[in-house]
C-alpha cells in the first residue's frame, strides 16, 4: 500500500514539476529567447576559440580576442546596415501606401483572372493581402529592433551571455554533468557528446552556408540593381536554411520585387539567372565544404519546424525553428540508441 | 586468486601513498609524461564522482566511455552474474583505460567495494585535450598505446602457456 502511494505521490509531483516548467517557459519566453540566441552564437563561435586556446592562448584571453571582434562586426553591422535596411523597409511601406505599386498588383490581379478561368469569380484582393503582409512584416521588424529599453536588454544581455557562456562554458557543462546520478553518469556524457558532435557540424554549416548565400545574393542584386537588394538578400541566405522551398521563395520575392517596380522581362531573366547561378555555387561548392551531413533533416520536418516556428514566435521563431528541430531530432535519436545499448530496463 | 591481465593494474606502484590530486594522477602510468600544468590542464577536465558501497560504476555488456582513477576507497572487477572477482583495486589503480581508444561493450562489471572517490577520464575528454592541447594530448596517447601493447604482450603470454597446458593434458588423456 505504502509502495503504490509513494509512487502516486512521484508523479503528481513529477506532473506538477512539469507544468511548473512549462508555465515559466511560456512566462519568460522573451528572455529565454534571447538566451537562446546567445547560446547559439557561442556554441557558433566555441571553434574559433578553441583554436584560439590551441594556440597558445588562455581560454579568458581567447574569449576576449572572439569578443571584441563579434564586438567590431556588430558595430558595423548595427552602423552600416541597420540604417540601410530601416530605410529599405520604410520605402516598402511608402510606396505601398502612396499607391504606386497599387497599379501595378491591380494589373497582375487582373491578367491572372483573365489566363486562369477558375479565379475569374473569385475576388482575389491581392493588394490588401500584400498590404497587410508589409506591414506585418515591418512590424514585426521593428518590434524586433524597435522599443529602446528591449534593444538595450538585447544589446547588452546577449554579449553577456555570449561572452560567459564562450568563456566557462566547458565548467557550467561540467557542472551540470556532476549533479547526474552514477547510474546514468556514462550515458548522458555519451548522449551529450554525441549530439554536440551532430548538431554543432549542423548549425556552424547552416550558419556559414546562409552568411555565404545571404552575402552572394546581395551583391548578385546589387549588381542588377534591384530595389530592396539588401532585404531581399538577407531573406534569401536566410530562407536557405530550408530545403527546396526557401531558395525558391527567395528568387521569387526578388522577381517579384523586380516585377512590382516596373522592371524589365529582361531584368527579370538576369535574376532568376543569378539565383540559379548561385544556387549551383551552393549545392556543388559550398554545401558540400560547410554543412556537416551528420544530420538527415528530411525537407519536410523542416518546413513543419519553420511554420510550427513561424505560427509561435513569429520572424524569429522561424529562424530559430531549424536549429532546434536538428537538436531535438538529434537528441531523440540518440536517447533511443543509448536506452537500447545501456538495456536500462534490466537493472 | 589469480588476478586477470586484462583488469588487473600491472602498473601500480608500491611507494605512493600522496594525498592530494595532482600527485594522484602524477602516479597513474598514463600522465606519468605529463608536467604539473598539464596535469593541471587536466584536472580541470576530469569528473570527480563519488561512490556507495557495492554501487555499480558500470556493468559488464555497456558501451564503455572512457576510465575511473580511484581516489579513495576501493573497487571490484567482477565477471558474469556470479560476480567472480577479476581484481579488487584501490587508491591510484584505474581500470577501463581500453574504452578511451574503443567504445565497445564492457567486458566485466566495476563494482565499489567500499565508499569511493573516483576521477572519470572520457573519451569525449581525450578528445578534447588532443584538440585544444595537442602536446598534451599526444603524451596520454601514446602511454596509453603503450600500455594497451603491454597488456596485450601479458595476455598473449598467458595464453601460450595456457595452450601449453592444454596440449600436454591432451597429450596425457591419449
Amino acid at each position: 500500500m505504502d509502495v503504490t502511494v509513494n509512487r502516486f505521490l512521484k508523479i503528481v509531483l513529477a506532473v506538477l514539476f512539469l507544468a511548473a516548467l512549462v508555465w515559466l517557459t511560456i512566462k519568460l519566453s522573451n528572455i529565454l529567447t534571447i538566451f537562446i540566441i546567445g547560446a547559439l552564437l557561442a556554441y557558433i563561435l566555441d571553434p574559433i576559440t578553441s583554436f584560439l586556446e590551441y594556440k597558445g592562448m588562455t581560454r579568458m584571453q581567447a574569449t576576449s580576442v572572439v569578443f571584441l571582434l563579434l564586438a567590431f562586426s556588430l558595430f558595423l553591422f548595427i552602423y552600416f546596415i541597420v540604417p540601410l535596411v530601416v530605410d529599405q523597409v520604410k520605402v516598402i511601406q511608402h510606396s505601398f501606401s502612396s499607391g504606386q505599386s497599387t497599379a501595378t498588383i491591380n494589373r497582375l490581379e487582373q491578367s491572372l483572372k483573365e489566363s486562369i478561368p477558375m479565379l475569374k469569380n473569385v475576388n482575389l484582393n491581392i493588394t490588401a493581402k500584400i498590404h497587410e503582409a508589409v506591414n506585418h512584416f515591418s512590424n514585426s521588424l521593428f518590434s524586433l529592433v524597435g522599443s529602446l529599453i528591449s534593444l538595450i536588454t538585447t544589446l547588452v544581455v546577449i554579449p553577456f551571455v555570449v561572452f560567459f557562456l564562450l568563456k566557462d562554458g566547458r565548467k557550467i557543462k561540467k557542472g551540470m554533468v556532476s549533479i547526474i546520478p552514477n547510474r546514468y553518469f556514462e550515458m548522458t556524457l555519451n548522449l551529450l557528446y554525441k549530439t554536440d558532435q551532430q548538431i554543432g557540424g549542423y548549425l556552424r554549416g547552416q550558419f556559414f552556408d546562409a552568411a555565404i548565400i545571404g552575402f552572394l545574393s546581395v551583391i548578385a542584386l546589387w549588381i542588377l540593381h534591384v530595389p530592396y537588394f539588401l532585404l531581399i538578400g538577407t531573406f534569401a541566405g536566410l530562407a536557405n536554411m530550408v530545403p527546396f522551398v526557401g531558395p525558391l521563395t527567395g528568387a521569387i520575392v526578388a522577381i517579384l520585387v523586380v516585377f512590382l517596380s516596373n522592371g524589365t522581362v529582361n531584368q527579370m531573366i538576369m535574376v532568376a539567372a543569378a539565383f540559379g547561378i548561385i544556387q549551383l555555387l551552393d549545392n556543388v561548392l559550398v554545401q558540400p565544404l560547410v554543412v556537416a551531413g551528420s544530420v538527415q533533416m528530411h525537407p519536410l520536418i523542416v518546413l513543419f519546424a519553420v511554420i510550427i516556428g513561424g505560427q509561435f514566435w513569429g520572424i524569429l521563431g522561424m529562424f530559430l525553428a531549424v536549429p532546434a528541430a536538428a537538436v531535438v531530432k538529434v537528441l531523440l535519436v540518440e536517447l533511443y540508441r543509448m536506452y537500447q545499448s545501456f538495456n536500462l530496463t534490466s537493472q | 586468486m589469480r588476478e586477470d591481465s586484462l583488469w588487473t593494474n600491472i602498473f601500480r606502484k608500491q611507494s605512493a601513498e600522496k594525498t592530494d590530486t595532482l600527485n594522484v594522477l602524477k602516479n597513474i602510468p598514463l600522465f606519468q609524461d605529463l608536467s604539473r600544468k598539464e596535469l593541471r590542464q587536466l584536472e580541470r577536465i576530469l569528473h570527480q564522482r563519488t561512490y556507495k558501497q557495492n554501487e555499480v560504476i558500470f556493468n559488464e555488456g555497456q558501451p564503455g566511455v572512457g576510465m575511473y582513477i580511484i581516489d579513495s576507497g576501493e573497487v571490484r572487477i567482477t565477471l558474469g552474474p556470479e560476480q567472480k572477482v577479476l581484481a579488487v583495486l584501490s587508491k591510484g589503480d584505474f581500470f577501463g583505460e581500453m574504452a578511451l581508444l574503443l567504445e565497445a561493450p564492457r567486458t566485466a562489471s566495476a563494482i565499489a567495494g567500499k565508499p569511493s572517490k573516483l576521477y572519470g577520464f572520457f573519451q569525449p575528454d581525450l578528445f578534447s585535450i588532443l584538440e585544444t592541447f595537442p602536446r598534451t594530448g599526444n603524451k596520454i596517447l601514446l602511454r596509453l598505446s603503450q600500455m594497451i601493447a603491454e597488456r596485450l604482450r601479458r595476455s598473449n603470454l598467458e595464453n601460450q602457456e595456457l595452450r601449453k597446458k592444454l596440449d600436454s593434458l591432451s597429450k596425457k588423456e591419449r
